[in-house]
C-alpha cells in the first residue's frame, strides 16, 4: 500500500512517498526535492514553486508567499497584522478574514489563504502522483506544534480541497522523531529528545519524551522572527554595503534590487554550508551595474554570529523551564533547511558535547519522510475521528526501582519500570544476586520525579542454592491500566518463584 | 546484585503504589496504533489473552454438563431416524441449539462407550445384525449435529420448538407478558448477534423505534431441508436428482415463505398492540397538533400584522390624495378667478376700443370705409392681447384722430401680417407633409427628391454586383463604396442603399432600359473626356478624374509622382513651402498644387473612414 507524507513549511514543502516498506522524498517537475510555497497569480494561470519564486522580483505584487502564517487566521488577529505588514500583497479584510487582492487580471481578485494553500497543495499531490504513478491520495499533514484547532481545521480543508485524502495530521517534531525510528521499540525505557528546527521564518524547539513507542512533548518554544529568512537577510545587507562601497549607489531603497540582491545571497549561503567561500554575482543590480562578490564562510559566520546566539539561545532556557539538563537528552535531531548552516551544528554540538546529533538525511526532508512513514501505518486501517488526535494514555506515575549493591557495597536502584510508560505494560528483567547466597531479597520502590524512594514491597527467595556462578532471578513487573504494580521472581534453577501485587491507590 | 535477606523477613507488602495518571502522547508510530486498536476492542491485554480465557470459559462449562439419558433410545426404529430428536438421542435434550460443538462430541464419545454394539456383545446382549440396530440411530444422531449444515437444518425444524404467535386478544391484556418470550424465542433465528429485548413500558423511542425496523428486517437462517420428501442421494440418475432437487426447492421455498409471514405477523401483531408505540403516536399527534396550533396562530397573527399594515398604508394614501386633490381644487379656482379677471379686462378694453372708434367714426371719410375699418377693429379686439390693446387704447385716449389712426392702421397690418404669416407657414406645413408622405411612399421614380441621379443608380448596379449576395456587411459595404464613389456628395446609408436598390428590383423593365441606355451615354461622355488619362491610370486616380471632371486640367502620374517627392522633400516647416513644391512640379502653379494636395488628403481620408467603418460593423 502506498502512501503521501507531506510537509507544508511557512517558506517551503516537501513530499514523500511510501512505498515497499521504505519512505522516500520525490522530487518535483523542476527536479527540486523541496518546492517553494509560493504562488504567483498571471491573468491566467496560477504558477506555484520554483517559477513564482523566479518571477517574484518582476511579480511581486501577486506572488503570495508564507501563507500557513494567516491560514485560519482572522483578520484581527496579531499574526495576519504582521504578515500583512510584511507581505508585497495586498491584504484585505472581507468578513473578518484575510483575503489577498490579486491584480494580475483585468479587474482584482480576491483570493484566500486556503485557496493558496490548496494550489501548493495541489502540486504536491501531482508531484506524489507522478513518482508513484497512481492516484493514490491518502496522506498524513504535518503541523506545528503549536497550531491551533482552528489553524488545523483549514490546513486540512485545504488539503482535502485539492484532492488529498487526510489520514491524519501530526506534529512536525513527532514526525522528525519518526523519521530517525527513534524509540519504535516498545520496551526500550524513558528517553528524551531535543528536535531544534530551524527553518525559513520560524525557530521552534521541542522537547520530547518517547517511552514504549510512544511520544510525549514535554515542552516547546517557537519563535517566528528569526529564520533562513534572516540569515539571507544580513547577508544581503552585507552586499549592499559592498556594493555602495565599490559603485558609491545606495541601493537600500531600490525594492527591486534588493530582491535581487536577496535571491543571490540566499544562492550564495547556500552553497557556503558546503563550501569555504561563495561567489555571489547579480546581473545589473543597479543602473545596469553588474555586481559580482565573494563572500568567505567565515565572513558569513561573522555577519550571522548574533543571529546564530540568538537562534541557539531558546534551547537552554527551554531545558531549563521542562527541568532538565543537558545531560538528560539522549538524542538532538535537526530539521529544518537552514539546520545544515555547519556553524549552528557545531554550536548545538557543544551545547550537547555527549550527545547524537542526528542529521544525516537531509534536515529539510525529514519531516516529510517521517510523515510518510506514518501514512505507511495507517493507510488502509480504520482510522481515529479528526477531534481524537490527541490520544490520552494511562502512564505510570513513577519510577519502579529495585534496590540493589554495586561492587563497593553502596546502595544502588535499578530502574524497572520508569515513569511515564503506558499502560498496560510488562517490563522483563533479569536480575542477578550473589552465588552464595541461599537467600535473596528483592525491595521494590517508587520514586516520583526527583523525590526519596519510597518503599513498595520486600520479595524474599529463600532456600536458594548456593553455587560458584551468580543466581539469575527472572524478573517480570506489570503494571496495569489504574497503577497496580505485579511482580514476579523465579529463580530458573530451583524453579522457586515468589510473587507480589500491589494495589494501587486511588 | 541484589541484596541478601536478612532472617524472619518474608514477602511483605508496604504501601500502595501510586495511582496512574493520563498524559496527552503524539498520535504517531506503530506502538500507539497497537494500543489504540486494544483500547477499542476493549481489551486489557493482548487479543491472543483474550481468546484463551474464552476458551477456559468453555472448559468450565464442559465440567458441568451432564448427560440425561434417553429412555426410548434401544426402541427407536433406524429407518425412522428423520423423525427421531437428535438432541435427546445424544443426552443433550436440555441444552439442544445451545450445545457447543465439544458438548456434543463428548456426549457421543460418553453414549457410544455405552451402546456400542462391540461392548453390548460383550455384555452378553442379543444384537441385530445390520442396519438395524438402534445405534445406526446415534450415528445419523451425531452425524447431523457435528455438520454445521446438516445441524443448522435440524435446529431449523426442532420439534420443540414453539411457532406459536399470540393473538390480539391475548396481547391487549399484558403485552410485556405475551409478546417478551415469544421474541425471545423466536430471536434464535437471528443471523444477526445482540438481538434487540422488547424492553418495558419506560424505553425510549429510540429502543422501540430500533426494536421493531430489526424485527420488521429480520434475517433469518431458518431453513427447510430437513424436511425435504425426497433425498437426493437415492436418485439414480442425474434428471432424476434435478427433478428432485427443483421439487425440494419448491417445497423449502414454500415453507421459508411461511416462515417469513409468521415472523411477519408476529411482529405486525406486537406493532399494533404495543402499547408504547400507541403512546408515540399519540404524543407525536400532540405534538403535531400543537405545532399545527402554533403554526397557524403565528400565521393568524402575521396577517392580522400584514391587515393592519395595508390598512395603515391605505390611509396615508387616501390622505394624500384628498390633499391634494384639495390643493388642485384651490389651484384651478384661483386659475378661474384670474381668468375671468383677464376675460374682463379683455372685455373692457375692446368695449373702450370700439367706443373709441366709434368715437371717431372709424377714421373713416365715408361708410364703406368705416365698415372696413368696423371689420379691422373686430379683427383687432380679437386678435390683439391684453397689454397691446391697453397700450392701443392709450395712445387712442391721448393722441389725435390722425394719430390715432395710424396706430390702429399700424396695428390692423401687423395683425393683418402675423395672419398671413399662419396661412403661409400652415400651406408650408402642409407641403411638407405631403413631400413626407411623398418620400416616405417609396421615393418613387428614380429622380424624385432624394437624389438619385442616373450616375447613382448607375453607381449602385455595379457596386450591387460588385458585392454579390453572401458578402460580409454586404450593405454597409455598398454604401461606403457608393459614398467613396458618387459625385453627388450625397451620404447614404446601408438602409437608403437596401431602399433604393429593392425599388430598381420593382421597376419595370422598360426603366430599367432607360436607365441602361442612360448609362452607356454616360460612358460613353465620359470615356470622351477621360480617355487620355484612362490607361496609365491607377484605381485612386480614376476617382479623381471622375471627381475633378472638367474643373483641372487632370495630373499625369508623372506629375503625381513628383508632386509626390516634392510634398516629400519639403516637409510642412518649410518656408514659402508650396512655392517650392510648385517649382519641383512642371507646369502645374501653386494652386493647382495646393488643391492637389487637398484632394489627395480628402479621398485618403475617406478611403480610411469607408474601412474603418466596414471593419467596425463587421466586428459587432
Amino acid at each position: 500500500m502506498a502512501a503521501i507524507g507531506v510537509h507544508f513549511g511557512y517558506t517551503c514543502a516537501c513530499v514523500a512517498i511510501y512505498k515497499d516498506g521504505r519512505a522516500d522524498v520525490v522530487a518535483n517537475d523542476s527536479g527540486d526535492r523541496v518546492t517553494p510555497v509560493l504562488v504567483a497569480y498571471r491573468d491566467t494561470e496560477q504558477i506555484v514553486g520554483i517559477a513564482a519564486k523566479q518571477g517574484r522580483v518582476r511579480n511581486a505584487a501577486n506572488t503570495v508567499g508564507k501563507v500557513k502564517q494567516v491560514l485560519g487566521r482572522s483578520f484581527d488577529d496579531p499574526e495576519t497584522q504582521t504578515h500583512k505588514a510584511e507581505t508585497k500583497c495586498q491584504v484585505v479584510n472581507r468578513g473578518e478574514k484575510p483575503y489577498y487582492e490579486i491584480t494580475a487580471g483585468d479587474r482584482p481578485e480576491y483570493v484566500s489563504p486556503s485557496d493558496v494553500a490548496k494550489l501548493v497543495f495541489h502540486k504536491l499531490k501531482e508531484t506524489a502522483q507522478s513518482a508513484l504513478g497512481s492516484d493514490v491520495a491518502d496522506a498524513v499533514i504535518t503541523v506545528p506544534f503549536e497550531f491551533a484547532h482552528a489553524q488545523k481545521r483549514a490546513l486540512r480543508e485545504a488539503a482535502e480541497a485539492a484532492g488529498f485524502h487526510v489520514l491524519r495530521l501530526i506534529h512536525e517534531p513527532a514526525a522528525a522523531l519518526l523519521a530517525y525510528d527513534i524509540g519504535q521499540d516498545c520496551h526500550s525505557g524513558k528517553s528524551h529528545v531535543l528536535v531544534y528546527k530551524l527553518g525559513g521564518t520560524s525557530l521552534s524547539v521541542t522537547v520530547l519524551q518517547a517511552n514504549g513507542g510512544m511520544f510525549r512533548v514535554l515542552n516547546t518554544h517557537t519563535d517566528h522572527s528569526i529564520g533562513g529568512e534572516s540569515f539571507t537577510q544580513a547577508l544581503a545587507q552585507h552586499l549592499a554595503a559592498e556594493f555602495k562601497r565599490t559603485f558609491k549607489h545606495d541601493v537600500s531603497s531600490n525594492a527591486r534590487a534588493m530582491m535581487k540582491l536577496m535571491n543571490g545571497a540566499d544562492m550564495a549561503k547556500h552553497s557556503l554550508s558546503t563550501l569555504g567561500s561563495a561567489n555571489c554575482f547579480v546581473d545589473s543590480l543597479h543602473d545596469g551595474i553588474d555586481f559580482e562578490c565573494n563572500v568567505s564562510r567565515a565572513r558569513f559566520e561573522l555577519l550571522c554570529s548574533s543571529l546564530f546566539n540568538k537562534s541557539i539561545q531558546p534551547i537552554r532556557a527551554l531545558l531549563e523551564q521542562t527541568g532538565l539538563s543537558a545531560g538528560d537528552i539522549n538524542k538532538v535531531v535537526l530539521c529544518g533547511g537552514s539546520a545544515r548552516i555547519p556553524r549552528l551544528q557545531q554550536m548545538i554540538r557543544d551545547m550537547f558535547p555527549d550527545v547524537e546529533l542526528l542529521s544525516s538525511a537531509p534536515p529539510d526532508e525529514v519531516i516529510a519522510v517521517g510523515a510518510a512513514l506514518q501514512a505507511g501505518l495507517l493507510v488502509g486501517r480504520e482510522s481515529l475521528s479528526p477531534e481524537e488526535e490527541s490520544v490520552t494514555v494511562d502512564v505510570s506515575a513513577t519510577d519502579i526501582l529495585v534496590k540493589e549493591v554495586d561492587e563497593s557495597g553502596a546502595e544502588v536502584f535499578t530502574v524497572l519500570l520508569p515513569s511515564g510508560t503506558p499502560l498496560p505494560a510488562r517490563r522483563h528483567h533479569i536480575l542477578s544476586g550473589g552465588g552464595k547466597l541461599s537467600s535473596l531479597c528483592l525491595e521494590i520502590y517508587q520514586r516520583l520525579v526527583a523525590e526519596q524512594p519510597e518503599k513498595l514491597a520486600k520479595i524474599i527467595l529463600r532456600d536458594l542454592q548456593p553455587r560458584e556462578e551468580n543466581h539469575d532471578i527472572d524478573t517480570v513487573v506489570t503494571m496495569k491500566r489504574d497503577g497496580s504494580v505485579h511482580v514476579s521472581c523465579v529463580e530458573p534453577s530451583t524453579g522457586r518463584s515468589e510473587v507480589v501485587a500491589i494495589a494501587a491507590s486511588s | 546484585m541484589l541484596l541478601e535477606a536478612l532472617d524472619g523477613d518474608g514477602t511483605v507488602v508496604f504501601t500502595a503504589a501510586a495511582a496512574s495518571v493520563q498524559v496527552q502522547v503524539e498520535p504517531v508510530g506503530r506502538w500507539l496504533e497497537a494500543y489504540v486498536k486494544r483500547r477499542n476492542r476493549n481489551t486489557s491485554a493482548s487479543f491472543q489473552e483474550l481468546e484463551e480465557e474464552e476458551a477456559s470459559s468453555e472448559e468450565s462449562e464442559d465440567e458441568e454438563f451432564q448427560l440425561e439419558e434417553y429412555p426410548m433410545l434401544r426402541t427407536l426404529d433406524p429407518k425412522d431416524w428423520k423423525n427421531q430428536d437428535h438432541y435427546s438421542v445424544l443426552g443433550l435434550p436440555h441444552l439442544r441449539y445451545r450445545a457447543t460443538q465439544k458438548q456434543i462430541k463428548a456426549a457421543h464419545k460418553a453414549i457410544v462407550l455405552k451402546h456400542h454394539p462391540d461392548k453390548r456383545k460383550a455384555a452378553g446382549e442379543q444384537i441385530v445384525e445390520g442396519d438395524n440396530d438402534y445405534f445406526t440411530c446415534i450415528t445419523k444422531a451425531i452425524e447431523t449435529l457435528s455438520d454445521p449444515v446438516k445441524r443448522r437444518a435440524f435446529d431449523s425444524v426442532d420439534p420443540t420448538f414453539d411457532n406459536a404467535v399470540p393473538s390480539k386478544s391475548e396481547a391487549k391484556e399484558n403485552f410485556f407478558q405475551a409478546f417478551a418470550p415469544v421474541f425471545e424465542r423466536n430471536a434464535r433465528w437471528s443471523s444477526k448477534k445482540h438481538v434487540p429485548k422488547v424492553g418495558t413500558m419506560e424505553s425510549s423511542f429510540e429502543e422501540v423505534d430500533n426494536f421493531y425496523s430489526f424485527w420488521y428486517n429480520f434475517d433469518s437462517w431458518r431453513e427447510f431441508s430437513y424436511l425435504d420428501e425426497e433425498e437426493k442421494e437415492k436418485a439414480e440418475c442425474r434428471d432424476e436428482r434435478r427433478w428432485i432437487e427443483k421439487q425440494n426447492r419448491a417445497s423449502r421455498a414454500q415453507r421459508k415463505k411461511e416462515e417469513m409471514n409468521r415472523i411477519r405477523t408476529l411482529v405486525d401483531t406486537a406493532y399494533s398492540c404495543d402499547p408504547r408505540i400507541k403512546k408515540f403516536k399519540e404524543d407525536e399527534k400532540a405534538r403535531k397538533e400543537s405545532e399545527k396550533k402554533a403554526k397557524v396562530e403565528a400565521k393568524k397573527r402575521e396577517q392580522e400584522e400584514k391587515d393592519r399594515a395595508r390598512q395603515a398604508e391605505l390611509e396615508v394614501a387616501r390622505l394624500a390624495k384628498e390633499k391634494e386633490e384639495e390643493e388642485a381644487k384651490q389651484a384651478a379656482q384661483l386659475a378661474k378667478k384670474e381668468k375671468d379677471i383677464q376675460k374682463k379686462a379683455i372685455k373692457k378694453e375692446r368695449q373702450k376700443l370700439r367706443t373709441t372708434c366709434k368715437n371717431w367714426n372709424y377714421f373713416g371719410d365715408n361708410e364703406a370705409d368705416s365698415v372696413k375699418m368696423m371689420e379691422e377693429v373686430e379683427k383687432l379686439c380679437d386678435r390683439l392681447e391684453l397689454t397691446s390693446l391697453q397700450s392701443l387704447n392709450e395712445t387712442l385716449a391721448s393722441g389725435s384722430k390722425e394719430d390715432s389712426k395710424t396706430a390702429v392702421e399700424k396695428q390692423v397690418q401687423e395683425v393683418n401680417a402675423q395672419l398671413q404669416r399662419e396661412r403661409e407657414a400652415e400651406v408650408q406645413a402642409r407641403q411638407a407633409a405631403r413631400s413626407a408622405d411623398q418620400a416616405s411612399g417609396g421615393g418613387g421614380g428614380g429622380g424624385a427628391g432624394k437624389g438619385w441621379n442616373e450616375e447613382d443608380l448607375q453607381l449602385l448596379i455595379k457596386a450591387v454586383n460588385l458585392f454579390p449576395a453572401g458578402t460580409n456587411a454586404r450593405w454597409e459595404v455598398i454604401a461606403n463604396y457608393m459614398n467613396l464613389h458618387s459625385t453627388s456628395g450625397m451620404k447614404r446609408t446601408a438602409k437608403d442603399v437596401i431602399n433604393k436598390a429593392k425599388n430598381l428590383q420593382r421597376l419595370d423593365p422598360l426603366q430599367k432600359d432607360e436607365i441602361n441606355k442612360k448609362a452607356f451615354e454616360k460612358f460613353k461622355k465620359e470615356h470622351s473626356t477621360v480617355a487620355p488619362t484612362i490607361d496609365n491610370a491607377v484605381p485612386s486616380e480614376r476617382f479623381d478624374a471622375s471627381g475633378s471632371d472638367g474643373n483641372v486640367a487632370s495630373w499625369t502620374t508623372e506629375e503625381q509622382k513628383l508632386l509626390e517627392q516634392a510634398l516629400k522633400t519639403y516637409p510642412v516647416s518649410t518656408p514659402e513651402r508650396w512655392e517650392k513644391i510648385a517649382g519641383a512640379v512642371p507646369g502645374r502653379t501653386k494652386k493647382d498644387c495646393m488643391k492637389r494636395y487637398k484632394e489627395l488628403v480628402e479621398m485618403v481620408k475617406a478611403k480610411k473612414a469607408a474601412q474603418e467603418q466596414v471593419a467596425v460593423k463587421s466586428k459587432k
